[in-house]
């Protein structure tokens, strides 16, 4: 993996999706954590709503924004309920300021407070901080750590599908405001509507979807991995994946294949049935991944006797997955 | 339309000037006066319709884009409220007029005028 970098100077994100609990966290923390040796300012960012950096990094980082953990290491877990709700008290207070009202209208407020309900509000959050990020340039590098796997691919779909609508909308809005100015120049008065903040936002809004959507898409400067576990349920998954990355233009840089139990344990005499069984069965799945995503393989991570946390463990499973040695089964 | 060109005539008197045939300080006035007369005649023959009819487009139009936006409102979700938070303050004054509009009895005779 570590050639990758070297060959693509250009590149600016790293995606890591797949299945909730296989890793992507640690694979994410170990990708930043080799690139911020070799780049600086490389921010690896969790969108996972049960965000779990914290716990590997073993330091509270949640909700805390930009924390530095390393010299160049930097590390931002976003606290979505906490950025709505500084989002919905935005919004007031411009509405406030715009009119010089003291309080908002009661249907404006409650409408307010239930479109901070919905759902898809913390994804627009999380998708817009990521946006936001990626805009101020401030970091070399961004590694962004997805939720788990139907949400992070939605994610990357959203702004397509944002596109299209912003985009008529846009276009509503212009015929409108058309309409209205012959209207005016007929009546011989002077445009009525001056400067169409709306319109201008809603480009605004545009500009930001467009810019990010082009980077995801663009696999100089986006590298997108999967994290896959030698089992049935995850090579699924990893296939559909594949299918759904076709659809919306995007390549896929790399599968990681992760928590593989070390091959050599079955050569041991005093190795109970219980793990033979499950290195067997690993292998076998092994053999299959081999078949159907072997090209598409690019690092194999093996089983560790702990949890991958802390800094030096991390540091550890960055040496494993950058220089992988080619290899996915023995033969 | 017709009643303000008549009420024009009533009030700017063309032959004022014709018949005193020197100028006067109102002369220019009325000049513009019958000018204007003239244009509004012309205007509400020919243009008044057409404008009309391109602000009923822009209305409608400006309807449709606040149903896009703000849809969620009436309970019905287009885009996600993200945006339409985003856009939300620059709506507020006429979010009376749109509910209004929308949930207005229609008949035939809308159609008409």
């Amino acid at each position: 993996m570590s050639s990758f970098y070297e060959d693509n100077p250009d590149l600016k994100i790293a995606v890591f999706a797949g299945k909730g609990g296989l890793g992507k966290t640690t694979c994410s923390a170990a990708l930043a954590m080799w690139l911020s040796k070799k780049k600086q300012r490389v921010l690896c960012f969790s969108t996972d709503p049960q965000a779990s950096l914290s716990d590997i990094f073993e330091k509270d980082v949640f909700g805390k924004g930009s924390v530095t953990l390393d010299k160049n290491l930097y590390v931002m877990e976003i606290d979505a309920d906490k950025r709505i709700a500084a989002f919905q008290e935005e919004v007031r207070q411009k509405i406030r300021d715009m009119y010089g009202i003291d309080e908002l209208p009661k249907e404006i407020d409650e409408y307010i407070n239930a479109a901070g309900a919905e759902p898809a509000m913390h994804e627009s959050a999380t998708y817009d901080a990521m946006a936001g990020l990626l805009a101020s340039d401030e970091y070399n590098f961004h590694v962004f750590d997805m939720p788990p796997f139907g949400h992070g691919i939605r994610i990357v779909s959203m702004a397509r599908i944002l596109d299209v609508w912003v985009e008529k909308m846009e276009e509503t809005r212009k015929k409108a405001q058309e309409y209205g100015e012959s209207a005016w120049k007929m009546q011989q008065r002077t445009s009525g509507a001056g400067q169409d903040e709306m319109l201008a936002e809603l480009l605004e809004i545009r500009k930001k979807l467009s810019f990010f959507q082009d980077i995801l898409t663009d696999n100089k400067r986006t590298a997108f991995y999967m994290v896959i576990t030698p089992e049935k349920m995850s090579i699924l998954d990893t296939e559909r994946a594949l299918k759904m990355f076709e659809q919306m233009d995007i390549t896929l840089t790399g599968v990681i294949i992760n928590q593989v139990y070390p091959k050599e344990l079955l050569q041991r005499k005093d190795l109970g049935d219980f793990l033979r069984k499950r290195i067997e069965m690993q292998q076998k799945y092994m053999n299959e991944i081999k078949d159907k995503l072997g090209k598409h393989v690019c690092a194999v991570i093996p089983m560790f006797d702990r949890e991958p946390k802390g800094l030096e463990m991390i540091q550890q499973v960055a040496d494993i997955m950058m220089n992988w040695d080619g290899k996915i089964t023995e033969e | 339309m017709i009643i303000r060109v008549i009420g024009n005539i009533a009030i700017y008197p063309c032959g004022d000037y014709l018949m005193n045939g020197k100028e006067n300080p109102d002369a220019s006035k009325e000049r513009r006066g019958a000018k204007e007369t003239v244009k509004d005649f012309f205007y509400g023959m020919a243009m008044q319709g057409m404008a009309r009819y391109a602000l009923k487009t822009r209305m409608y139009l400006e309807q449709l884009f606040m149903l896009i936006t703000l849809g969620d409102m009436l309970g019905i979700p287009i885009l996600p409220p993200y945006y339409s938070l985003k856009l939300l303050p620059y709506a507020v004054p006429n979010i009376k007029t749109w509910k209004r509009g929308l949930f207005k009895e229609r008949d035939f005779t809308d159609a008409l005028f």
